[in-house]
This record gives structure tokens, C-alpha cells and sequence, in this order.
């Protein structure tokens, strides 16, 4: 497969913090990769850096087999780009802000099929200011999308979204992945990195802990299903390892997650154990393991907390 | 090429998509004018009382105090002595002019003669303005006799560095303070546009920040000369304010003033932070110059511990060129080149280039 970015140990401290911590990774033709981690891994700076916007202390990052360092105008006539937070030129309308992007560009895709393809026909002659947030994220989408890129960048593409637009977004990336573009997107949404991207890279403080797909990240992690819980008294995570079935436990501000091969077994005997000691077991919920699982085992720590 | 033509477009319609600008930029100035010109419309200019006693009834003499009443800033009483004296004491006269006997006389004979003024030195403007007229007068007056030109044509040339009606001053200071207003607040939308990110998200286009720059350079120009337009014609129009100089010479300083206030906004813009900041810094740089620089009254009637401040400011010496070309005054440093409008010239581009300077040092794209 075609390599469209190539990051080799790229390194970026602010002060005394190392935001990027020698991350390497490469992005494909035609698949959507993901970087998922908490607010402040070092996602943005990582992406920003890529995109040309943004200056590395060390490593090397090409884009189309262009060095971003040496010709970063080179690489932004063929990179679409949206940030996490826009606001774009609240009197211009939404068809006059395409044109003016369109301007930058030596070439550019046709403005009416953009505005059809992101749905923002009726508000064509809107101005920016009066359009809603999932509008102004598609309009930024459809911005990104102005020169034709070969690879989009999306940085938070959903963040604030209500569940119809973020449906939207989803959507209109796997619309541009269908015409062969690379899309590199930065999230801190579980179910959008796993139902959206191809390949996903878990960040945590600047440093990169797992690249894979979804599914086999994992697969690979756990053959077991989640177990959530409240409990109404603490327990010793000794005392629920010895329950049967139980291969991890995580304890977390009174919520308890275990990981169990064999769930039948497993929640009667953790119902056998509450009855036995007098607690009460409260919020059960049997669930697949999902990439915060994979993020909750490898840093001990939750996404969003 | 077309990148710049697109820009210039879209700065135009952000610009007059919005009420407050368009306000601030065309209606505030007119409405000033339009104020202050209703003000002094009664009188003409301000008069001041002065009284003359001729003790000598010599044509020279005569002569003397036709001069002095061709002036309009004068409102002239002749008189007595005790009776002048008397009124000057009362407060009814800013000023009392004698002519004593054998004044003409002294004269024919070329010896040296005084005229006394007598006037209340408490009241500083009867110092700074009404004796610098005087003095005038009899400067041209010597100068007449000694090259003996008819007196009358004198007369008319004191009257034509003088006729200057309150509104004539006041309506090229405007423009100028207009220019100053453009150029400080050109650069709040930058300051805006960073704060948003967009100057961020222009960074990921190829998008150069020259041709960024320049756009907005040209477009605060051609809003610079709808705004002279449009002032020069209200003023006309309403109060017959006229342009005696030369055009060209108006529009190349008011293309300096425009570049040397946009400069001067790019610097404050680099030293704030968001618009918050920015908005009480520029109030900071734009009142004292509105006040301090000439504009609303002669920079002659300020105390002297200003003066330093106004011949420091910008503004004092944008005015005092197109004050020059609008309605041909006096300027304010004559003495130190023979081309009036040099001295200006070289202050404007001064700051022009110090501002230019620290912009580019300290300017901040995000």
C-alpha cells in the first residue's frame, strides 16, 4: 500500500513538557487513521506539526513523499485541513467563504457539488454567523475538501456535536475515504474511533502505546467480556480476582469493571458473593470490550474522566 | 493576483456588512463636523475685543489702524486712553493698542518706534494669540514701508494668512484624526481573526502572508479616500470649506498618514493579546493625540510644558500638512525648512518606519 504520511520520531516540548514524545506512525492510501487519546496526549500538537502549521523539535515528517520542514507551502496546496475550533468570517456567506478558500489554491474542486456534498444547499446564501454547529462543521469539512486534497486532516471532527450531525460527519468522511483520500483524524471518542477508522494509534502523554485496528487491538487485549457495576461498600480488587471467571479488575470512583471469560458464572457468583458479605450490587451491565478498555488496561486510566 | 482581488473583496464585504464600522468610519467624522461647524457657524472665528487710541493723526498712522481693522479675529474699538484703559481693566477688552503722537513722524524720519500693548497677562490666550497677530501686523507693516508697497495690498496679505474661520481649522484636523481612527482600527480584526484561529486555518493554505497583508493594506487606502471624499464634500457643501492646494499633494499625505497609523495599529496589535486588550490600548495612543495634536484648536493656545508632547505626536504634523493644502494656513514650523511640508514629512515617516519596525519584531500569528 502507498505510504501517504511518513512520521519518523518526531519529538515537541513546550517548556518543561514533552508534548510529542518520539512518535512514529504512517497513514495509507485510502484508509482512515485514527489517533485517539485524552485531551492534552499530544494529538493536536501531533497533527499540527503534519499539516505544516506547527514546527518539530526533531524527526521527520514527509506528506505525498514531500518534506514538510523544507516545503511546507508545497505541502498545504495538497492537504486539506480542519481545526478543532473554527470560526470562520462571521458577515461572509457560506458560498463566499468556499470561493475565498478556493482562491488560495492553484486549483480547486467545484464550490456547488461541496456545498450539495455537505449538505448545506439551503444555506448557501447564509452568512457564517447564522449557521448552526453541526452547519459550520460541515462547512468546515466541505472547506478542508476545497483543493481536492489527497489526504484530509480532521481534528475533532464531532467534539460538541449532537448524535444526528456527528452521524453527518461520520458519513462524509466515509464518503471521502470511498474516492480514495486518506483522512488522518484526531478524536477522543471510543465509538467513533472504533466504528469510523481503519487504523487507530493510542496516544498517551506525547507517546504512542498501540497502533492497530480496532478489532484486533482488541482481540488482542481481551478474549474476555466487561462487567460494570456499583458497589454500595469497597471492595479489595484481591477479593474480586478470586471471584471465578475474573481475569482484571478496575476500580474507579466507586464504579467496578471485571473482565471475565465466562460471564454466567461470573455475575452469579459476584451475586452470591454481595448476598454473602450484605452489600448491594447495583447498575449491572454486560459489554464487548471496547477500545477504552484497551486504553483502561495499557494506562490504567480512563479517556475522559 | 486573484488570491488579492478575492481578499480585497471579502474584506470589503466583512467591512461593510458591519453597522459599527461603517459608523465609526464615515457618519462619526461628519458628525463632528457638522457639530463643531453648527457651533462657530454664529460667529465666524473667534473676536477678540481690542481697543486702539491714535494719539497721532498721521496717514501712517491712519494707515496703522485700517491694517488693523482688516483683521477679523479683531473686533476694534477706537478711543480714548483713559476710556480704553478703563474697559481693558473692566474686561471688556482682551487688548489695548496706542499709537502715541509722533508716531508717524518717527517714522517718515526712519527712527524706531514702539506701539504699546497693553493687555491682562493673566488670560494666556490674549499672550499666545493676540500678540503674535499684532506683531504680525506691524512686521508687515515695517516690511511695507521700508519696500514701500502700497499698504493696502499688505493689508490683504495679513488678511489672507489669517482669514482662517474656525471651521476651515477644524475640518482638515478631522480628516486627519479620521486617518489616524482608520489605521488604529484596521488591525481589531486581525487581532479578531487570531483569536478565532482563522488567521491559524489561513496558515494551512498556501496562502502567503504578504499577499494577506497587502490586501488589507490597499483596501484601508481606497476606505482612507472614501472617507477624504466624502468629508471634503460634506464640508464643502455645508459650510464652503475649501481644497486651495494641490490635490495630488493631499492624496500623497493621505496615503503616508493611512500607511503610518496602519503601522502604528500593527504594533499595538502585536503587544496584545486578544481584542480585550487591545481596545483600551489603542484608546490609550488615539485620545491623547485627538487632543494634543491641534486638531480641535492651534497647538499656539496649549501651555508650553505640552508643547514637547504635541511636536512628538503624529497626528500634529498629518493635520498640519493637510491643513496646509485644504485651506492654505500657516504651518506650524516654518522656520526650519524651506518647504513646509518636509518637516512633516520626515516625522510621519519616522514613526512609519519605528512602528513598521517593532510590528514585524513582535507580531504574533497565533
Amino acid at each position: 500500500m502507498k505510504v501517504i504520511i511518513k512520521v519518523d520520531h518526531l519529538r515537541k516540548s513546550y517548556k518543561d513538557i514533552k508534548a510529542v514524545n518520539d512518535i512514529s506512525f504512517r497513514v495509507y492510501e485510502g484508509e482512515i487513521f485514527g489517533m485517539l487519546g485524552p485531551n492534552g496526549a499530544g494529538k493536536t500538537t501531533t497533527m499540527e506539526i503534519v499539516e505544516g502549521i506547527r514546527k518539530a523539535d526533531a524527526g521527520r515528517v514527509a506528506v505525498l513523499g514531500i518534506d514538510v520542514r523544507k516545503d511546507p507551502r508545497h505541502v498545504k496546496t495538497h492537504i486539506g485541513v480542519q481545526l478543532q475550533t473554527t470560526s470562520l468570517y462571521p458577515r461572509l456567506s457560506v458560498r463566499e467563504v468556499m470561493a475565498l478558500f478556493a482562491s488560495f489554491y492553484p486549483r480547486s474542486a467545484s464550490i456547488d457539488k461541496l456545498i450539495k456534498l455537505v449538505d448545506l444547499e439551503d444555506s448557501r446564501n447564509k452568512r457564517c454567523k447564522n449557521l448552526s454547529g453541526g452547519q459550520q462543521q460541515r462547512l468546515s469539512v466541505a472547506l478542508a475538501l476545497v483543493n481536492n486534497p489527497k489526504v484530509l486532516f480532521l481534528d475533532e471532527p464531532t467534539s460538541g456535536l449532537d448524535p444526528q450531525s456527528r452521524h453527518n460527519i461520520w458519513n462524509l468522511i466515509e464518503y471521502v475515504r470511498g474516492k480514495g483520500k486518506s483522512v488522518f483524524i484526531t478524536t477522543h471518542y471510543m465509538e467513533e474511533a472504533q466504528r469510523l477508522c481503519d487504523r487507530v494509534a493510542i496516544i498517551d502523554y506525547g507517546k504512542i502505546i498501540a497502533t492497530d485496528k480496532p478489532n484486533k487491538l482488541i482481540a488482542q487485549h481481551f478474549q474476555e467480556e466487561a462487567i460494570e457495576f456499583e458497589l454500595s461498600q469497597k471492595l479489595e480488587n484481591d477479593v474480586l480476582n478470586a471471584v471465578s471467571g475474573v481475569t482484571n479488575v478496575v476500580q474507579e470512583n466507586g464504579k467496578v469493571t471485571v473482565y471475565s471469560s465466562a460471564v454466567p458464572v461470573t455475575v452469579s457468583a459476584l451475586l452470591d458473593l454481595a448476598k454473602q458479605r450484605g452489600f448491594e450490587l447495583t447498575n449491572l451491565y454486560v459489554r464487548r470490550a471496547t477500545l477504552e478498555d484497551v486504553f483502561l488496561k495499557l494506562t490504567g486510566r480512563r479517556i475522559r474522566e | 493576483m486573484k488570491t488579492f482581488q478575492v481578499l480585497l473583496v471579502a474584506n470589503a464585504k466583512q467591512f461593510f456588512r458591519e453597522r459599527a464600522a461603517l459608523f465609526w468610519t464615515f457618519i462619526f467624522p461628519i458628525f463632528f463636523i457638522l457639530i463643531f461647524g453648527a457651533v462657530f457657524s454664529g460667529e465666524d472665528d473667534i473676536k477678540f475685543n481690542v481697543g486702539l487710541v491714535l494719539e497721532d493723526d498721521s496717514p501712517i498712522a491712519q494707515n496703522f489702524s485700517a491694517a488693523l481693522e482688516q483683521i477679523p479675529a479683531f473686533e476694534l474699538n477706537l478711543g480714548e486712553r483713559g476710556v480704553e484703559m478703563q474697559a481693558l481693566e473692566d474686561g471688556d477688552r482682551r487688548a489695548v493698542i496706542v499709537v502715541n503722537s509722533g508716531f508717524g513722524e518717527s517714522i517718515t524720519l526712519g527712527q524706531v518706534t514702539n506701539i504699546d500693548v497693553y493687555y491682562d497677562p493673566t488670560q494666556t490666550s490674549s499672550k499666545q494669540v493676540l500678540l503674535p497677530i499684532i506683531q504680525r501686523v506691524t512686521d508687515n507693516f515695517d516690511r511695507a514701508l521700508a519696500g514701500s508697497t502700497p499698504l493696502i495690498q499688505l493689508s490683504e496679505q495679513t488678511l489672507q494668512s489669517h482669514d482662517l474661520r474656525a471651521i476651515d481649522y477644524l475640518v482638515p484636523g478631522i480628516l486627519a484624526m479620521s486617518l489616524m481612527q482608520l489605521g488604529l482600527f484596521a488591525v481589531a480584526p486581525i487581532v479578531v481573526d487570531r483569536e478565532n484561529k482563522v488567521l491559524k486555518r489561513l496558515g494551512a493554505t498556501p496562502l502567503r502572508r504578504s499577499t494577506m497583508i497587502m490586501s488589507t493594506v490597499v483596501f484601508n487606502l481606497i476606505i482612507a479616500m472614501m472617507q477624504t471624499a466624502l468629508i471634503v464634500i460634506i464640508a464643502r457643501l455645508v459650510f464652503h470649506v475649501p481644497v486651495l492646494g494641490n490635490w495630488f499633494y493631499l492624496i500623497g499625505f493621505i496615503i503616508i498618514g493611512t500607511l503610518t497609523f496602519l503601522a502604528m495599529g500593527y504594533m499595538l496589535s502585536a503587544f496584545a493579546k486578544n481584542q480585550q486588550t487591545l481596545m483600551p490600548l489603542i484608546m490609550f495612543v488615539q485620545f491623547p493625540m485627538m487632543f494634543l495634536s491641534g486638531i480641535f484648536f492651534p497647538t499656539e493656545m496649549m501651555p508650553g510644558f505640552m508643547r514637547p508632547i504635541m511636536d512628538a505626536m503624529p497626528l500634529t504634523y498629518l493635520a498640519d500638512s493637510i491643513r496646509q493644502i485644504m485651506v492654505d494656513s500657516q504651518p506650524l514650523h516654518a522656520q526650519l525648512f524651506s518647504n513646509p511640508h518636509l518637516l512633516n514629512l520626515i516625522v510621519l515617516g519616522g514613526w512609519f518606519i519605528v512602528c513598521l519596525v517593532l510590528a514585524v519584531r513582535f507580531f504574533k500569528w497565533e
